[in-house]
């Protein structure tokens, strides 16, 4: 009798540590097999430029999950440094490096705001990021008075734009790296890859990632146990507020001009890729690997059905499926949470 | 019919056109009435839909004719909320406006709103929303119209034998007029295969659709012609032809325009061959100019129409065309739609 139990544990075990693994190799067999062309370098390298724009921005979710918070803003964060971005070098002439750092900058300074708001002013983080990213969604629009800016465009004033989107800031968002193959890896998806292994070896390896879960788990024992739980807290938002500036950034150089969009679409795919990361390897908790595998994982459906024809909403109808799965995954199935 | 006093003056205005139109100098000084005095007239934007390109561009369009007119413009912005926009008509009803301008909503929304305004004895006009009214004139940018004069292009360009694939989302009414120039196309030249079909709105539109776009290129590479008849749809896939490799191999044909696209179909060897456009500001002038006439007890006519222009990257070179602006002084068919303009109407500068 117990012996049976346990062995059914075991099975119960493996299935919460593989299953969605073992999921995602299936639907990359059945699609390989049902829509020609999917199974082709080419059409991988797609999927991971087709993610690294939400994958980055869910990177910044997955720090503030770390730390038992939520960011709203991160969305409105990306669409403001895109809107940033192009301001500084379509208005105001400046070059790549001038509109990269200032995108960086205002990133870590809204995730300041949003960490000062939350810890010391004493707002939920729900409501904290939400007006921050109203806040941002209006932001953006008042210099160009709810224009895109494009180059050459006219400004408010009258006055034609004089310049230009920098070659080498394009690139981040255009350039191709040789590997095997010419012109094969985009720039942006070694960017993903980098900032996912860095996140990844921060809070797997180094004390300070530790100490964010110890904060998560509880935060009245970690200040306890004599941690700055304060100035953590602040950090994770500015994780976040700079890693969705950098996927501004790269937005900017792949569309060409400052698009005014909400990005909460942005937000959205983010979080369910944060989510699903939940249930990959049983982690139930949010983790870097599994929010890029999430990211991944919603990218190879998408990239598949549109192959197959599918229309829309049946994307956003299996997304959503493919969400709720993973989290029955890691809260049900899961018994450490 | 009771006279009141607006059919009554318009009766005068009309009578008072007339007898200007006898002697034969009509200037933008002498108006009919109620424009002899025009900063007493009093008219009202209600939109149903502002963020972005198009819709600060016809914003700017209302604005300048208003303001060559010299009525009081006020801009109720209702952010697409239904049945806020119906408040904001009645709002402007309790302002006491004379013309209302119901710019996009939803049929079943607006139309009570304006039947209250009508009974309040104000002239209404609406922009891209039926409101299933007779006594309301219809301002159209044609988008079947638009569809058609890309379409035409493509086959001009391409012969009538190609493989394409197609933007489009159903349910979105500008779309779904575009879909029926195109379900027409294709009926009549079999030769046209239609090869996928896709399309999002997620935002930013052009990013969504690239990452679409590009799948669809992977699955079907004998793909020639991409049909996207709404210009974020042409940026996504030209983002994604371009990223393929297919530049060369793949013309875009769309519809809209703006400063941002006129630069993409400019690129070196751009994939993007032609868009056929209204310009919005035009369309805004248009409406402000079918409510003066009403006001002015004239009649624009039940459907308003602005006609497109085709714009293609010959055109854009030859012109060395950078920017809208640019675009409305070298393409006149562009920058003025003779719709709506009797004698006494003023027009904006150029």
């Amino acid at each position: 009798m117990k012996q049976a139990s346990l062995s059914k544990d075991k099975i119960k075990a493996v299935a919460i540590r593989y299953g969605f693994l073992t999921l995602l190799a299936g639907l990359v067999l059945f699609f390989s097999l049902s829509a020609p062309g999917f199974a082709t370098p080419f059409s991988a390298v797609f999927i991971f430029q087709s993610v690294a724009i939400t994958g980055i921005l869910a990177l910044g979710v997955t720090a503030t999950l770390v730390v038992d918070g939520f960011d709203l803003s991160i969305g409105s964060i990306a669409t403001s440094s895109l809107m940033l971005s192009a301001y500084i070098m379509v208005v105001l002439d400046q070059n790549a490096v001038v509109a990269v750092a200032a995108c960086l900058a205002m990133g870590a300074f809204v995730g300041l705001v949003n960490g000062f708001l939350i810890v010391y002013m004493r707002v939920p983080d729900l409501l904290a990021t939400l007006g921050m990213m109203f806040l941002l969604i209006g932001l953006q629009r008042i210099p160009t008075e709810g224009r895109s800016i494009a180059q050459g465009m006219t400004l408010p004033g009258g006055e034609t734009a004089t310049g230009v989107f920098s070659k080498s800031f394009l690139a981040l968002g255009r350039h191709k790296f040789d590997f095997f193959i010419e012109n094969f890896i985009p720039f942006s998806v070694i960017i993903f890859v980098v900032i996912a292994v860095l996140i990844w070896l921060y809070f797997e390896f180094t004390r300070y990632g530790r100490v964010m879960y110890a904060i998560g788990s509880n935060e009245r024992a970690a200040g306890l146990a004599g941690v700055p739980v304060h100035k953590y807290k602040i950090i994770a938002y500015m994780i976040s507020g700079v890693l969705a500036s950098v996927g501004g950034i790269l937005l900017a150089a792949r569309l060409g001009r400052g698009d005014i969009a909400s990005g909460n679409n942005l937000l959205l795919d983010s979080v369910a890729a944060a989510l699903i990361g939940f249930a990959v390897l049983g982690a139930a908790k949010p983790n870097a690997f599994g929010t890029a595998i999430g990211a991944l994982f919603v990218g190879i459906l998408l990239q598949g059905m549109t192959m197959m024809n599918a229309p829309y909403y049946t994307q956003d109808f299996v997304k959503g499926a493919v969400l709720v799965v993973a989290l029955v995954f890691t809260f049900s199935l899961s018994n450490r949470r | 019919m009771k006279i009141t006093r607006r059919i009554f003056t318009s009766m005068v205005a009309g009578v008072a056109l007339a007898a200007t139109g006898l002697i034969g100098s009509v200037s933008a000084a002498d108006m009919p009435a109620p424009f002899d005095k025009p900063s007493e007239v009093k008219i009202a934007l209600v939109r149903y839909l502002s963020t972005g390109d198009f819709f600060q561009a016809y914003l700017a369009g209302v604005e300048s004719q208003a303001k060559i007119l010299g009525v009081d413009l006020r801009i109720l912005d209702s952010r697409q909320d239904a049945a806020l926009q119906a408040d904001m008509v009645d709002q402007a009803i309790a302002l006491g406006v004379d013309g209302i301008i119901v710019q996009h909503g939803l049929t079943e929304s607006m139309q009570e709103a304006v039947k209250r305004a009508i009974a309040a004895g104000i002239k209404v006009v609406a922009f891209d929303v039926d409101v299933e009214n007779p006594d309301v004139p219809q301002i159209e940018q044609s988008d079947y119209m638009l569809a058609k004069m890309a379409l035409d292009q493509a086959i001009i360009d391409n012969g009538s034998t190609f493989n394409v694939g197609y933007v489009y989302v159903p349910g979105i009414a500008p779309l779904d007029r575009r879909d029926v120039a195109w379900k027409e196309v294709k009926e009549a030249n079999p030769g046209i295969k239609q090869l996928a079909e896709f399309g999002t709105l997620d935002n930013p539109i052009a990013n969504s659709v690239a990452n679409q776009a590009r799948s669809v290129l992977a699955a079907n590479p004998t793909i020639t012609v991409m049909f996207a008849p709404y210009d974020e749809f042409a940026k996504g896939v030209k983002i994604a032809v371009d990223e393929a490799g297919m530049t060369s191999q793949v013309k875009i044909y769309s519809a809209d325009v703006s400063t941002s696209d006129i630069s993409a179909m400019r690129e070196e060897g751009s994939a993007w061959a032609a868009t056929a456009a209204t310009n919005p500001a035009v369309v805004g002038e248009v409406s402000v100019r079918a409510l003066a006439m009403l006001l002015a007890g004239e009649n624009p006519g039940h459907n308003v129409v602005v006609p497109p222009t085709l714009i293609t990257q010959k055109m854009l070179n030859d012109g060395d065309i950078k920017n809208m602006k640019e675009l409305s002084a070298k393409i006149p068919a562009f920058a003025h739609a003779d719709v709506a303009v009797p004698a006494w109407m003023p027009l904006p500068k150029r």
